[in-house]
């Protein structure tokens, strides 16, 4: 009987030996960082920002064009002769703070805004969550024109947040609660003070083009404008992405963007335009 | 006496298990970059390594999330496009250094053969290179370098960038084993 036993456990314990894989040993032992990467690839989904930041000490030079409306066909090239810029800088502080500026020619409206990241989507977490805030200075207002303007009636704030999920590896959906203050501001067509809300989505048709939708609903704008729809293409080169859009709002500043959307897409009034990336 | 015998022999078998080193910082580099045109490399310094000095036995493990670059949008680049780790989370090697003797091993290092099984990308490919294998005090050092190529595991390199990406890819590694 203890004969039996002890071939039994010296059996066993070979057995347990020959089992004992390496590989697998490694492999138990290993934690995976399940962060989701890449929800979008641009910093902005068409005209929204989107969640992405960018890394520690990275810049970004931004160009960004949205032509005059198509309507008027040939005459003015589709929009070629009235297009519009949108020049400047984008530098990541940290991996989850970034500052930028611009300067766009609409207005000529000077841009500042800081983009923090708040949540990140992981196992533990749903959502992937940045906060956005944006101060625009617009320059276009003469003293000529209005004598008694003072540098306060020339600012627009924007409070955004932007809420993204990573849905699968081909799509990715954003949410965009955004609050537009203005300072100087028509009555008679507008609010001072609005909230909209955006929603936006990127679908990946292969590994480096992807189709970006985007629109906002503004719940405090008389019927004066319209709210902004735009459709984009996300097309990447390695150092560079370029992105290729239709909207029916030609502003770029997100205050403009979701307040004075002029165009209509049921009258075929819409721009062209594209935002240009490209990382330092 | 049969008492002793059977404990012995637990002894020697549980002796066969102990001749394990292990490290969970080792370093594995990879290159592919092309004179004149922006470095492509990536380093991860948390790969773990085993070695059973016992059977020659070796087994490593990297995490394709664990690779940092120069560059942040290259190292998104990578995962998202190239090696897609939400796919494939993990690079493992698993193989055998031939001829190894561990009393034998010296500071200054000898080469052995080290073959067997990378699996990357979801393909599994026989690779092999010579390694130097050294041991000071109570750490083996391994260390050595091999090539692949970017087809061979099914990865892809679009036509824009194939002029800035080598062909072969250099991948270096170091571990620093302690049992």
């Amino acid at each position: 009987m203890k004969q039996l036993l002890l071939a039994a456990a010296l059996v066993f314990s070979a057995y347990t030996h020959a089992q004992d894989d390496l590989l697998s040993e490694l492999d138990s032992t290993t934690v995976e960082d399940t962060y989701a990467t890449a929800a979008f690839k641009g910093l902005q989904v068409v005209t929204l920002q989107s969640t992405k930041m960018p890394a520690q000490n990275e810049w970004y030079f931004v160009v960004s064009h949205r032509f005059g409306t198509v309507k008027n066909g040939i005459d003015e090239f589709f929009g070629l002769d009235a297009a519009t810029t949108k020049i400047g800088g984008v530098y990541g502080i940290t991996k989850w703070l970034s500052v930028s500026a611009s300067r766009h020619t609409l207005l000529k409206v000077y841009e500042g805004s800081v983009k923090y990241r708040l949540a990140r989507q992981s196992d533990a977490f749903p959502v992937d969550i940045v906060g956005y805030n944006t101060v625009d200075i617009n320059t276009f207002l003469e003293k000529e024109d209005y004598p008694r303007i003072e540098f306060a009636d020339r600012l627009t704030y924007i409070s955004q947040l932007l809420i993204s999920r990573k849905v699968s590896d081909n799509l990715s959906l954003e949410l965009v609660p955004s609050y537009v203050h203005k300072n100087l501001y028509n009555p008679a067509i507008e609010n001072d003070s609005q909230f909209a809300l955006g929603a936006g989505g990127r679908m990946k048709l292969t590994k480096r083009l992807s189709l970006n939708l985007e629109y906002a609903h503004n719940f405090d704008k008389p019927d004066f404008y319209k709210n902004p729809l735009s459709v984009g293409l996300d097309i990447e080169t390695g150092g560079h992405v370029f992105q290729l859009l239709f909207t029916n709002s030609q502003a770029m500043t997100e205050g403009g963007y979701l307040t004075n959307a002029a165009g209509d897409w049921g009258d075929g009034d819409f721009f062209f335009g594209f935002n240009l990336y490209r990382v330092f | 006496m049969e008492r002793i015998f059977v404990t012995l022999l637990f002894l020697a078998t549980s002796c066969l298990y102990a001749q394990k080193y292990t490290t969970k910082t080792g370093v594995v580099k990879f290159e592919a970059s092309v004179p004149s045109f922006e470095e492509i490399a990536g380093e991860n310094k948390t790969a773990s390594a085993a070695l059973d000095t016992a059977t020659g036995d070796m087994a490593v493990l990297a995490l394709m999330k664990g690779f940092r670059f120069k560059v942040a949008l290259m190292e998104e680049h990578f995962n998202e496009n190239y090696v897609e780790s939400d796919k494939y989370p993990k690079a493992t090697f698993k193989g055998k250094v031939t001829g190894l003797d561990v009393a034998k091993l010296t500071a200054t290092g000898g080469s052995y053969t080290v073959s067997g099984d990378l699996t990357l990308h979801g393909k599994t490919k026989k690779v092999s290179d010579s390694a130097k294998i050294s041991k000071s005090g109570d750490k083996i050092v391994v260390t050595g370098e091999f090539e692949v190529t970017p087809a061979e595991f099914d990865i892809e390199i679009p036509a824009v960038v194939s002029k800035k990406v080598a062909d072969k890819v250099k991948i270096t590694y170091s571990f620093t084993l302690a049992k």
